[in-house]
């Protein structure tokens, strides 16, 4: 009765005040929704210091956005899992993954990968050691203090693991203490430091800071080297377009070594090419990490 | 000689307890394989000295200044806006849950029974959102909706609004009942009791409590980074693991500066309280500080929105604790080794507080007391989780980075506070002895330690409540306990693990509580 005598004004209401205000701001994030799409946003999981991350990416970013025409930013992100937590979320478009973090993330959302680098179906880890302790076995290595590279790396954590049990040892009862570096240079590191007496890393960056005279070959001695197995892969979020997917492998795709711009490109991710990938390369990690339990 | 009436009626007890404490405590250090003695050896003292001495020259690359001075803004601004929503959330909880202004206390009403079961309930939410470490918070949230700054803020927002709320409600209860009583009793509602009563009595207290708890909340958003969450950890980690002591060392000149500048922040708006013109500064300080805050991460927050979905699913899996008897046994071993840590970290800064105490309330040389009193800030100005980062490096992967480290960083705790009582002790029984002709030392043993001493207990059993917490997550830097546990469950996304985790720190840091209490009642 009485909304019927006097209807409210729209404009004194507070509800109706508050309504618009949440409109408004659906549209406004709507809008910002719609304009990610000319905004590529690219991570890549943590496996080096982050100074080398963004080093890494430069030259390729700005490949990227000459090729895509459209803006390429690249996230630093801290941790392995937070990079799979971001693409399931979608809060990134696409990211530079290890084949156990491409599993996970594959798991728990739904994820394409475009490319990967020809050296990354015979990946490798290499086993290190301080060279003070006199190791030169890795059965030696028994009730010493061993480092991985972080928990969710491929082939700081959970190829050598997963080898290593093949060999029947059980690192939690083998060594002395395991530790968990966070990235592969810091490993090398650990081991200089005799923070710790052995560790495993990555092969590709091993050869890499070997060139570049940041190994002190005094106190660091390559112990051995697993066997190959799938690893890295640039991997975008399932939701995204299409059209973007194809044009993204194409770019990646269209890196030649000939080409002395994108020989620099190409030598900074340590890549002689990109060749395509699919999800099924990847069934031996998921199989290895159920294996060595850290897949469930 | 005696009669028996004249001897100690408590001897046998106080005998007991006087050659247990030391067996447990050494059975302790032998499965820590905590040993002292390691670290006067030549290549752990070697590889810490190399350390140590690469913090020197501090680093001054420009870039990693750049990166230094926005990561301060982001500390302070998450440390500011996380209190802010610990108020929000303490407050709240705090009114409806102390029994100061509850109506059966303040005039004999009978209470309500579902009143009293929600009451019991909002406690109990208290419990849990303090019981959990805030950095555990911080590595929940990050997990479950991306990182950042927000799960910061969030986790500060959610530990601290649990001590919050309780100890405001304590605040309160504390106050003198009579105005409570005889608003309540002329049928006035809880916030009427509240805002007319219990508020001008405490609001000083209660401020001052907040600003202390700001000042702390500096403290810990400055190593949120260590799992991701922003702020100056984010560069301590990765300096920390990359070995770069250059880098440290100019972080741990930032964080002195840092934590020396806040505590005088700290210090002088607590004693503004008092004067009217001083209440309206800190008001509008905190107003200014809290909106330059959140200018400064806004556009943070617009770049990574935080992932509702993301949190609902985390939460589903996480809401089924794994109960397998082979994972149980592993969170049990976890569990022994984290209660040993904190145990014996705290026996050792017992010792180590008393020691520095001595010099640092002007009972040693006095040319020794600047000093002493200097090296006590440092040591608990400090944050835990470098000290066990650093001890890692001494001592190598294990429990026993873990022991040193809580050793260390709580000598610095209790030092300052076994001083304060020393200082604050009546000098009489010392002065008469002296008079009587008595030497330094039997002064010392006769006079001044059996007063000191309940005093300097009680404040080390409430030390070792916090320790317990602290102990939880010192694994995350590799120095032993549930920490590693939890960090490498939340790493290969096994949420149930987390979860049964979680649940066992909350019943260790509940348990240890529960003991410490029965222990201070039974002894003081």
């Amino acid at each position: 009765m009485v909304a019927a005598c006097c209807p409210p004004n729209p404009k004194d209401n507070p509800l109706m005040n508050i309504a618009k205000l949440s409109v408004a701001g659906l549209l406004l994030a709507a809008a910002t929704l719609s304009h990610a799409e000319a905004l590529l946003k690219v991570s890549a999981i943590p496996d080096e210091a982050p100074t080398e991350l963004q080093r890494k990416f430069a030259p390729l970013g700005q490949y990227l956005e000459k090729e895509l025409g459209m803006k390429v930013q690249f996230v630093p992100v801290s941790d392995y899992a937070a990079v799979v937590t971001a693409l399931n979320a979608d809060q990134i478009d696409m990211a530079w993954l290890g084949g156990f973090t491409f599993v996970q993330a594959s798991q728990r959302g739904k994820v394409v990968p475009l490319v990967q680098r020809e050296e990354d179906s015979r990946f490798t880890s290499k086993y290190i050691v301080n060279a003070d302790s006199g190791i030169s076995k890795l059965q030696q290595l028994k009730g010493k203090s061993f480092a991985f590279g972080s928990a969710s790396s491929t082939s700081g954590h959970l190829m050598p693991r997963y080898f290593l049990q093949k060999q029947h040892i059980k690192p939690e009862t083998f060594f002395k203490s395991v530790g968990y570096s966070g990235a592969h240079d810091a490993t090398v590191a650990w081991v200089a430091s005799g923070k710790v007496d052995a560790g495993v890393l990555n092969a590709s960056v091993w050869d890499k800071l070997v060139e570049a005279g940041k190994v002190d070959q005094s106190k660091v001695k390559l112990l051995g080297t697993t066997p190959p197995y799938f690893d890295y892969n640039w991997t975008v979020r399932g939701s995204l377009d299409k059209k973007l997917q194809q044009k993204i492998q194409q770019a990646f795709l269209k890196l030649n070594a000939a080409n002395p711009e994108h020989k620099a490109i190409l030598d900074l991710q340590r890549a002689s090419k990109f060749i395509p990938t699919k999800a099924a390369n990847y069934k031996g990690i998921e199989a290895a990490a159920k294996e060595a339990g850290l897949l469930q | 000689m005696l009669s028996a009436s004249l001897h100690d009626p408590a001897r046998a007890s106080r005998l007991a307890g006087l050659i247990a404490t030391p067996l447990l405590l050494l059975a302790a250090m032998v499965y820590t394989g905590f040993n002292p003695l390691l670290l006067a050896e030549g290549d752990t003292a070697g590889t810490l000295w190399r350390f140590v001495a690469d913090f020197f020259p501090p680093s001054t690359d420009g870039a990693f200044l750049h990166d230094m001075l926005r990561e301060t803004a982001t500390t302070l601004a998450i440390a500011s806006s996380g209190l802010a929503l610990a108020v929000l959330i303490g407050l709240p909880l705090a009114l409806l849950t102390s029994r100061a202004l509850d109506r059966d206390t303040l005039c004999g009403e009978a209470p309500a029974r579902g009143w009293q079961w929600l009451q019991r309930l909002l406690r109990g939410v208290l419990i849990v959102l303090r019981g959990v470490p805030d950095l555990v918070w911080a590595l929940l949230l990050v997990r479950a909706a991306g990182l950042g700054s927000l799960p910061a803020v969030l986790a500060l927002g959610l530990a601290y609004g649990g001590m919050l709320g309780k100890v405001y409600a304590e605040i309160l209860e504390s106050q003198p009942p009579q105005a409570a009583a005889a608003l309540a009793a002329s049928g006035a509602s809880r916030l009427a009791i509240f805002g007319y009563a219990l508020l001008p009595q405490a609001a000083t207290e209660l401020i001052s409590y907040s600003v202390y708890r700001w000042e702390c909340a500096i403290r810990a958003s400055a190593v949120m980074g260590f799992v991701g969450a922003g702020g100056l950890g984010l560069l301590l980690d990765t300096s920390m693991r990359m070995l770069n002591g250059g880098e440290v060392g100019s972080l741990l000149l930032l964080f002195a500066a840092l934590v020396a500048l806040t505590e005088g922040v700290s210090r002088v708006s607590r004693a503004a309280i008092h004067s009217r013109a001083g209440g309206a500064g800190l008001a509008a300080g905190t107003l200014l500080l809290l909106t330059l805050s959140l200018l400064w991460l806004w556009p943070q927050w617009r770049e990574a929105p935080f992932d509702v979905t993301g949190l609902w699913r985390f939460a589903q899996e996480f809401l089924r604790p794994t109960l397998r008897g082979d994972f149980l046994v592993q969170v049990g071993s976890g569990v022994l080794e984290t209660l040993l840590v904190s145990a014996l970290g705290s026996a050792l800064a017992f010792i180590g507080g008393a020691l520095l105490a001595l010099p640092a309330s002007n009972r040693g040389p006095r040319w020794l007391r600047a000093p002493v009193q200097l090296l006590l800030n440092f040591l608990r100005g400090t944050p835990d989780l470098l000290w066990g980062a650093l001890a890692v490096l001494a001592l190598g992967l294990g429990p026993a980075a873990g022991v040193l480290a809580l050793a260390v960083h709580t000598s610095g705790v209790l030092g300052r506070l076994f001083a304060q009582t020393l200082e604050n002790m009546p000098p009489d029984a010392e002065a008469a002895l002296r008079h009587s002709g008595a030497g330094r030392l039997a002064c010392l043993c006769y006079g001044l330690l059996p007063q000191a001493l309940p005093q300097w207990i009680a404040y080390t059993l409430y030390r070792w409540e916090n320790n317990i917490r602290i102990a939880a997550i010192l694994g995350l830097v590799g120095a032993g306990g549930l920490g590693q546990q939890l960090y490498l469950a939340l790493s290969l996304f096994q949420l149930s693990n987390a979860a049964t985790l979680i649940l066992a720190m909350l019943l260790l840091s509940w348990g240890v509580e529960s003991f410490s209490r029965w222990l201070r009642q039974k002894l003081l």
